[in-house]
């Protein structure tokens, strides 16, 4: 279940320079909220909405269409800080200051190939889709969680569903 | 500061007791979620935060010390009842004219933008607004006295849900714009996660739960594993556990830090599964401090 | 978890004087219009009938008055209408159902009907404050209420007026005390005052029942109980009756109490002459009496003062109008004041 909602910044005439983007809401994923706004700004730095200098979206705003808690607003935008890319401008907004680090094209064939190998393997061990994708989400949160400790504790988490009887 | 503070809060109609030993305290720049089963005594605690109820036993103190119902606790809270109370003759603006008599403190501007962005007629009379009207008139007038704290009771009951989208946007943007602290009693679990940063969970007139949302995410993980090894697994205080005859699912009070026992896998657990889950075990307990809880029984048996 | 901007208004709570009383007037009137504009409404409608039908009572009355010689058939004939005239208004008793009326129907609801909607809930949790709200709702209803009886009661004293004139015995002419029970509390200050009360009682009743139409019956059962209580015992005895001895044509303006007969010193019996002693002493044949009890037809009492019984009388006299009125305006005044201060108490603290 998808909410969208228009950009209040361009009905109210224009007065704050609006964002590039704008942030939607999954309520049934089982993401946390705040890891959604954070995963869809990498997204759009990703895609190349986003440029470096751009403003993301006001967090008024944002709770604003959204109806959500305005400091999780603010955990993604300090999430993002963190992760250096974004900074905040106090009595400005929160803006993009660096791209992901791009990985270069022949590091990614590589990835990709071995990729490939490991999933033939997994695939000749009888391992289906579901099963694959529980062991590979598994391994990446182990990973995630022994490099950085307990600073993601949901970080690594995302896509992670509860276990139901 | 903390917004509304209690000490063994308890008040007693007749013969039962609606709230007991309540001890809170719920910090202010907040969106408090306010939770529990009906007759749980959530409506008893926010009448006695505003001042409309006096308690039988204990404490209650609202904005830093203020004695709940005094004049500058008054001054500085905005309440909406359940069922958003209006005087049905009067019409909109009356309405408005009204607050703006009784309080202190009214933004005239704010809320004659607001009924006009929203597009409540003036004229009308309350009585003749749709629900959703009359629930967002109610929480404009409140929103207009510029309180640094608004108490909803059951808000969204009534309301379908574009009305209900549209109160909460008003009620967080205004927490948003103001540093409005907010609290709220609910029933519905499934929106608490987006819109509640501190949760209250209230069972048969006992506070069971309270605290930070992140830090309760944080200090439990859902643990899936053997069944048969389930009873003997008590390395962590077990709130509920779920079990089938292979399998079980054991809800427990830990950190990520915490090692998982061998065979077991640990989740993240939901805002909404952590809140059923105590719901169902009325003797367990997660309050801030010193460990307050207690081990529960597990409870459920599938097959 | 800090929220983002800067609060709005100042931390510091450094004013809080209480809210001027004139923030209630708009509040009052405008919640409390449809209320009064009724009680306005029922007292206009019978001020005019009062005017009107006091026009021609006052016409027949000086026509009455003027004729001579007072003893001819056309004189008896103006007598005899004038007597016939004043219908429901007659005794006054219709009209001890509009302070009633007025206190049920403008004073139970003010505070129930804010209990039995919940509207208290949004009422009691503004800046205002909860006993201050009521207060400043109950004091001007109750004046304006109170003032417009008194209004009203000036109009009922000058349509009661030819009634209460000495000498209307004389020429044959209706007379009654202004002490009489109907009357008593239409005219002076009693109107304002019972007007007050009742409007009290229906306050008190709305913040002790909570709900609408509970409270007006408890109201109007209450005032009732309260307005005969007090026109059939505690008026009599505001001040000691006087005492008369064989005053056998007593003013039609005095109010009597109780009349009883002595012989050689002993009580001998109260009020009418019982039947045994009525044929041994004076008998319908010998005295041709009709009734007992009535001054002006007293040739009976004559009969029975010549047999040695002696009447006494116990009256009031229609001179202690104004005193009377002042303890009952007094006491209904001091009750009024207490109840209201009793439900602004009950608001201070109840719980919701």
């Amino acid at each position: 279940m998808t909410i969208d909602k228009e950009d209040s910044a361009s009905a109210e005439g224009g007065r704050r320079p609006a964002s590039p983007i704008e942030f939607r809401l999954d309520p049934g994923s089982g993401v946390p909220t705040y890891l959604q706004l954070v995963h869809q700004v990498e997204h759009a730095l990703r895609l190349g909405y986003l440029k470096p200098g751009d403003q993301l979206p006001k967090v008024r705003d944002v709770v604003s269409s959204l109806a959500i808690n305005p400091n999780t607003v603010l955990k993604a935008y300090r999430d993002l800080e963190i992760k250096g890319l974004a900074v905040g401008r106090p009595g400005q907004g929160t803006f993009i200051q660096a791209t992901l680090r791009q990985v270069a094209l022949p590091e990614l064939t590589a990835l990709s190939r071995s990729l490939s190998g490991w999933l033939t393997a997994a695939d000749g061990a009888g391992l289906d889709e579901d099963g694959i994708v529980a062991l590979f989400t598994s391994a990446l949160r182990d990973f995630y969680e022994r490099r950085s400790g307990p600073r993601t504790r949901g970080g690594a988490a995302s896509g992670e569903t509860e276990g139901v009887a | 500061m903390n917004v509304i503070e209690t000490s063994g809060l308890g008040k007693r109609y007749g013969g039962t007791w609606a709230l007991r030993e309540c001890t809170l305290a719920i910090p202010a720049g907040h969106v408090a979620a306010l939770v529990g089963p009906n007759g749980a005594g959530k409506t008893t605690l926010l009448n006695l935060a505003v001042g409309l109820a006096a308690p039988t036993a204990g404490i209650v103190t609202v904005l830093g010390g203020k004695p709940a119902g005094s004049s500058a606790a008054l001054d500085g809270i905005a309440f909406v009842a359940q069922d958003t109370p209006l005087y049905k003759n009067l019409s909109a603006a009356d309405m408005v004219h009204l607050t703006r008599n009784l309080n202190r403190h009214f933004d005239q501007h704010y809320a004659e933008t607001r009924m006009g962005e929203l597009g409540i007629p003036l004229k009308r009379k309350a009585g003749r607004l749709s629900g959703g009207q009359q629930a967002q008139l109610a929480l404009t007038v409140a929103l207009a006295r510029r309180p640094r704290l608004l108490v909803l009771d059951e808000p969204v009951a009534m309301l379908d849900p574009i009305a209900r989208h549209d109160f909460m946007a008003s009620v967080l943007t205004a927490a948003a714009d103001d540093g409005m602290s907010v609290v709220l009693s609910s029933h519905v679990l499934a929106e608490l996660e987006r819109v509640a940063d501190y949760l209250i969970l209230l069972s048969r007139g006992r506070v069971q739960v309270a605290g930070d949302v992140d830090d309760l995410l944080t200090s439990h993980r859902m643990l899936t594993g053997p069944a048969a090894e389930a009873g003997r697994y008590a390395e962590r205080p077990v709130v509920h556990a779920r079990r089938a005859e292979a399998q079980a699912h054991l809800l427990v009070r830990a950190t990520p830090d915490d090692p998982v026992p061998p065979g077991w896998e640990a989740h993240p657990v939901s805002l909404e599964e952590l809140t059923l889950a105590y719901l169902r075990e009325p003797g367990a307990a997660a309050l801030p401090g010193p460990a307050r809880g207690r081990d529960a029984q597990p409870s459920e048996v599938t097959k | 978890m800090t929220a983002l901007t800067m609060p709005a208004r100042s931390e510091h709570d450094a004013d809080l004087r209480p809210l001027p009383w004139r923030r209630m007037a708009w509040v009052t009137w405008r919640q409390h219009r449809i209320a009064l504009a009724g009680v306005v409404a029922l007292l206009g409608a019978l001020a005019v009938w009062l005017w009107i039908a006091g026009l021609q009572l006052h016409h027949a009355y000086a026509a009455a008055t003027a004729c001579h010689p007072a003893s001819s058939p056309a004189c008896g004939d103006l007598v005899t209408s004038f007597n016939a005239m004043g219908g429901i208004l007659a005794n006054g008793f219709i009209l001890q159902a509009l302070p009633a009326l007025i206190g049920v129907f403008a004073g139970a609801p003010v505070l129930a009907r804010e209990l039995e909607t919940g509207t208290f809930r949004y009422a009691w949790t503004q800046g205002f404050g909860r006993w201050r709200w009521t207060l400043a709702k109950l004091v001007p209803l109750a004046v304006v209420v109170a003032a417009a009886a008194g209004a009203i009661s000036v109009l009922l004293s000058w349509y009661y007026q030819p009634y209460l004139a000495p000498g209307n015995q004389a020429l044959s002419l209706n007379e009654w005390s202004p002490l009489a029970a109907g009357l008593f509390a239409l005219r002076g200050i009693a109107f304002a005052a019972w007007t007050l009360a009742a409007f009290a009682i229906g306050a008190l009743a709305g913040i002790l029942i909570r709900r609408v139409v509970p409270a007006m019956a408890a109201t109007l059962t209450a005032y009732t109980g309260l307005a005969f209580a007090a026109g059939l015992y505690l008026r009599q005895h505001y001040l000691t009756p006087l005492v008369a001895r064989n005053l056998f044509n007593p003013p039609g303006t005095a109010f009597i109490a109780s009349q009883w007969w002595t012989k050689g010193g002993n009580f001998a019996f109260a009020g009418r002459p019982p039947i045994n002693l009525m044929m041994q002493f004076c008998p319908p044949s010998a005295v041709g009496a009709v009734g007992p009890g009535k001054p002006s037809e007293g040739t009976l009492w004559q009969c029975f003062a010549q047999h040695g019984y002696t009447l006494w009388t116990s009256y009031q006299p229609a001179s202690r109008f104004w005193p009377f009125q002042w303890i009952e305006g007094g006491w209904l005044l001091a009750l009024s004041v207490l109840l209201i201060a009793a439900a602004v108490w009950l608001v201070r603290r109840r719980a919701a």
